[in-house]
């Protein structure tokens, strides 16, 4: 039995579920307290687990993140929320310095189980406020990062990074909040590096993330009627990434088409384009990718529409691939 | 005439959405202007209500289900008696006005 919810339905029941089970979870972020949240994913977190965990904090990224490393390194599980992914880069010092390298750096000796959430991706807000920096964060030894594209996956890969030994970056993408998905009705976690084969095909491997699946399987379903079978496989989680079942489908295939909402340069698509050429080395391939145009992601709607892919641009990669 | 309340729009970012609650009950008659149904996006409350007066007939989508925008929800009738259909596609809409909020 299934019931559908909405992301921020899918978010909040992690986090309950999970700081009932464990009393060393703490919620620190802005406007998480009575107001639930800017989506309203911590809804009802406040009122059951009270103002000691759920903590609301200054509009300060970088102190945020910081008192969650120290926090994590002193024993408890923190979740840091930062509102917008852009105001991670605040915090990228105590994130990457400390967080990412305590385990190294201490031979062990230190864990610091820090997931700090961040709400990504392009919906009207302008150049400081709608970027995805994922793929920066996956060339960080020692943090992992997942970014989910329906609520089952919010749901279980919240619930297993809220486990993890380390640090963790949740990517959940404010085009997803008004979505709606089925979650599983008994408690099931999502393991991390498991790619999800989400259609299945013949021609071509479209390889996306978080809100991009969704371009990916509408151009898939566009290009049914023209007689191309397109495979779609969500990465979910970047780092570690699934190397193998993403190479599975493109040997089969033959191309391999990535897609992400952030910059092609140094992305997700050319890590995995290296990576699947590495674990095919002898297979011929056509492979491209899709990304932002090279360019802030502006407030003007008809520059944020340019910018950012879509179900038709996927579509058109899809064609120019197979010409 | 039998009539389909279907789910009203467009409605920003909302594709589908969940249904909250019913003020009205099956065989019971409403008049224009009444709360008919109340329904849920990811973020706002939906106030769907009659623009002309009507009997309620039979709830297709209860609370807690989900329906896609311009799909319906209810079948309603000019009269109690008027027997009902198989399906409620076919039927004509009835006018809603609606405020999300």
């Amino acid at each position: 039995m299934t019931a559908k919810a909405y992301l921020r339905e899918a978010i909040a029941r992690a986090l309950r579920e999970e700081m009932t089970r464990d009393p060393s979870i703490v919620l620190l972020g802005q406007d998480i307290g009575r107001y639930g949240g800017a989506y309203k994913e911590f809804a009802g977190l406040f009122e059951a687990f009270g103002a000691a965990r759920v903590r609301d904090t200054p509009v300060a990224e970088a102190a945020m993140i910081g008192v969650g490393v120290g926090a994590a390194a002193a024993g408890l599980r923190p979740l840091v929320s930062i509102t917008y992914m852009d105001f991670l880069m605040l915090g990228l010092d105590p994130l990457v310095n400390y967080a990412a390298k305590a385990r190294y750096k201490t031979g062990g000796q230190m864990r610091v189980p820090l997931v700090v959430k961040a709400t990504a991706g392009a919906r009207g807000q302008g150049v400081a406020h709608s970027q995805c920096i994922e793929a920066w964060m996956m060339a960080v030894p020692g943090l992992k990062v997942v970014a989910p594209a329906t609520p089952a996956d919010a749901y279980g890969l919240m619930k297993s990074a809220l486990r993890e030994e380390g640090p963790v970056l949740f990517v959940d993408h404010k085009r997803l909040y008004p979505t709606a998905g089925d979650m599983p009705a008994d408690e099931v976690l999502v393991p991390f590096g498991r790619a999800r084969v989400c259609r299945e095909g013949r021609d071509v491997t479209l390889v996306a993330h978080a809100y991009m699946v969704r371009m990916a399987l509408a151009a898939a379903e566009a290009l049914a009627d023209e007689g191309v079978h397109c495979e779609v496989v969500d990465l979910r989680s970047l780092a570690p990434l699934d190397v193998d079942t993403v190479a599975m489908s493109v040997a089969r295939t033959g191309a391999l088409l990535t897609i992400e909402e952030g910059q092609a340069t140094c992305g997700v698509g050319a890590e995995v384009a290296a990576r699947v050429r590495a674990a095919l080395p002898t297979q011929p391939l056509r492979i491209a990718r899709v990304a932002a145009l090279p360019a802030p992601v502006s407030s003007n709607p008809v520059f944020e529409a340019a910018c950012v892919p879509d179900a038709p641009r996927v579509a058109a990669a899809v064609r120019a691939l197979l010409s | 005439m039998l009539y389909q309340i279907a789910v009203p729009g467009p409605i920003d970012d909302v594709e589908e959405l969940r249904v909250l609650e019913w003020h009205s009950a099956p065989g019971q008659a409403f008049a224009a202007g009444d709360l008919v149904v109340e329904l849920e996006t990811h973020k706002a409350v939906v106030e769907v209500r009659a623009a002309r007066g009507g009997i309620l007939r039979a709830i297709l989508a209860p609370a807690g289900d989900w329906q896609q925008l311009g799909h319906p929800l209810a079948i309603v009738s000019d009269a109690l008696d008027e027997p009902l259909p198989a399906a409620a596609s076919d039927l004509a809409p009835l006018l809603v006005e609606f405020e999300v909020t």
